[in-house]
């Protein structure tokens, strides 16, 4: 019953959260200086676009009435036109959201694995010259800002060995063929993979070391704690006492992986650019050098939902995964 | 008083002594040693570089009447030109001084307002400390890169407006750490003697809390300014920031557009293992005082 209410009340919060943070970007946009409409003409808009405009998002009436019209045009996915594409904001940012996610979430979860394993066996084996290059190397692929470990890999493999492409998702020609196609066909092709690899290992390498590292010093603690005594002492099988310490010892580092997910938006913005990946980091940087407003605010918000909606699942994953958080009494 | 004088207090002070035994601990290992000596040759540059940068930073070479465009690494140009014939080495010296200022002035604003809400929620507790760590929470939701793009928008790509949003932002990591601290502080006999004796909370703070997270604040200033450089360079590298300030991110920018990174290795390469080797090294003294700190945790 209570973890009942506690899902309740954090999806409140949620949605309470959201629904706060697209008020803020309305107040933000809307109390820039310069009118609204003024900016729209600049853009170059004719005058029977802009009264069609202007009547649907209520530009003429007063603040608050052109506050309730865009609450409820953003509750239908409506989210205005771009000035640059003159394409809804919406089916803009649509493709946009599924490049980064295929990027993003496949690259995360595979540097979780990778580190944490790494992590487990750093723990194991301590106190060598093993431990200590491997946590330096993990270091300093974390201290190259992620944009430049990018432009090396693209130095390295690119344009001096020629393996992969530099740039893009697909190449010109491929993504004209493909225009129509769902996304999932560009799957089977070699080339998008070709052009997935260095973006998906820049943020593999460069990610690592969260995982590696507590998953090290997470180890270490578990190693000395009594029950895995008891345990070594009844005779259990190496193979078994290994499995038991991973299992307990692997419990930070799962509920950081979320948390790394829905943070890791911030640096996928760079990675993007570096690799002209269309998702929507590139999006919003291009939107931002063009001034295309309602791109820019729509972006940051699906930004903002993405980081907040990382943050419930990790509050209700927390009390699933690790029976020691209560969920009782939270906030009572 | 003279500035001997003072040094001399600061050394005999609380914080003197505990800062100095965490250097003189912090020293003694060679890989802290290192990162230690970067540091310091980096705030040098950044102090005296562009008084011994070769030519100003903006300069436009001419050989012939020609624009010296990508010319290779010589005794005129020891790293070289970039795409609008100026000297490479010349603009790396710049880009130390903008690279110290935005780290210590982004630096200095996140560990005041970090320690001032961890302080202030560990040691007050109640409603304070809750409202003041979802508050915490909150900053702790905003999605860093595209949160400063915005604001850039808004308020102009100004060199000290990109400081400010990073240091209004990132103090986040260190509030946090800093109120678990005083929380563990908190409990210790000689600060509830302190306040039988009926010794106030100002002092209280000043006296007993202080002094004991110093050490814990220097290193989160150190991992702070790191943070600052890094982020400092990622917006610089997006476009964001001003274009005519010469930093690091400006010229990988620029080098990564041209489409030269390989041709033109001098120009390309030189910022970014800059920004790395200063970010590394941070990131080193701060994990070297983790190891001094527990036997258990994180040495290099």
């Amino acid at each position: 019953m209570s973890r009942l209410r506690y899902f309740v009340r954090r999806t409140f919060i949620t949605a309470f959260l959201i629904f706060l943070v697209a008020s803020a970007l309305f107040l933000f946009f809307r109390l820039m200086p310069g009118d609204y409409t003024a900016l729209l003409t600049q853009q170059g808009m004719q005058p029977d676009q802009i009264a069609r405009l202007e009547a649907k998002w209520g530009l003429n009436e007063p603040m608050h009435i052109q506050y309730v019209s865009y609450v409820t045009n953003l509750l239908t996915a409506d989210a205005g036109q771009s000035f640059r594409h003159g394409a809804p904001v919406w089916d803009l940012v649509k493709p946009r959201i599924i490049n980064s996610f295929i990027l993003v979430a496949p690259a995360i979860t595979a540097t979780y694995i990778i580190g944490g394993t790494l992590g487990a066996v750093i723990g194991k084996y301590r106190g060598g010259l093993f431990e200590k290059s491997s946590i330096i190397s993990v270091s300093v692929f974390h201290s190259i800002p992620d944009f430049f470990l990018g432009i090396l890999l693209i130095a390295a493999f690119s344009e001096t060995a020629g393996i992969f492409p530099t740039s893009g998702m697909l190449s010109t020609r491929t993504s004209i063929l493909m225009q129509g196609e769902p996304f999932y066909a560009k799957f089977f092709l070699k080339e998008f993979w070709m052009h997935y690899a260095l973006p998906f290992a820049t943020i593999t390498l460069y990610f690592m070391q969260y995982p590696a590292l507590i998953m090290r010093n997470s180890v270490v603690e578990v190693s000395d704690q009594e029950f895995l005594h008891y345990h070594r002492l009844k005779g259990l099988p190496q193979s078994k006492l290994l499995q038991k310490l991973i299992r307990h010892a692997s419990l930070p580092v799962i509920t950081l992986y979320p948390i790394s997910l829905a943070t890791s938006i911030s640096g996928l913005v760079l990675i993007e650019v570096v690799f002209n990946w269309p998702g929507i980091g590139r999006l919003l940087v291009d939107s931002v050098l063009a001034r295309d407003f309602p791109v820019i605010q729509f972006v940051f918000l699906v930004a903002a939902v993405w980081v907040i909606l990382g943050n419930f699942v990790v509050d209700l994953l927390y009390g699933v995964i690790d029976p020691r958080v209560s969920v009782e009494g939270d906030g009572e | 008083m003279s500035v001997t004088n003072a040094f001399k207090n600061f050394k005999e002070s609380d914080y003197g002594i505990v800062l100095l035994n965490t250097l003189r601990k912090l020293l003694q290992e060679r890989i802290t040693k290192f990162a230690f000596v970067c540091l310091v040759i980096i705030l040098v540059l950044g102090t005296i570089g562009p008084a011994i940068a070769p030519y100003q930073y903006n300069v436009q070479h001419r050989e012939d009447g020609q624009l010296l465009r990508y010319a290779e690494p010589s005794l005129d140009h020891p790293l070289g030109t970039n795409d609008r014939g100026e000297d490479v080495l010349s603009r790396l010296l710049y880009g130390a001084r903008t690279t110290v200022i935005t780290g210590l002035l982004a630096g200095s604003l996140m560990l005041s307002i970090g320690l001032f809400v961890g302080v202030t929620a560990g040691y007050v507790g109640g409603r304070t400390e809750s409202f003041l760590m979802r508050f915490v929470d909150f900053i702790y939701g905003i999605p860093f890169i595209p949160f400063a793009i915005v604001l850039i928008t808004f308020f102009g790509a100004g060199f000290y407006t990109t400081i400010a949003i990073i240091g209004l932002v990132l103090w986040r990591f260190i509030a946090r750490v800093i109120r678990s601290q005083v929380l563990q502080i908190k409990q210790r006999p000689y600060i509830m003697a302190a306040q039988a004796a009926g010794a106030s909370t100002p002092w209280i703070i000043r006296k007993h809390i202080l002094p004991n997270i110093a050490n814990m604040a220097a290193l989160f200033f150190a991992m702070g300014v790191g943070l600052a450089i890094l982020e400092q360079a990622g917006l610089s590298f997006i476009g964001v920031t001003d274009p005519f300030n010469p930093t690091w991110g400006i010229m990988l920018r620029n080098a990564h557009q041209s489409g030269r990174v390989v041709e033109a290795w001098w120009w390309s390469f030189p910022p970014g293992i800059m920004i790395s080797l200063t970010v590394l090294s941070l990131y080193l003294l701060g994990r070297g005082y983790e190891g001094t700190s527990g036997d258990d945790e994180v040495v290099v």
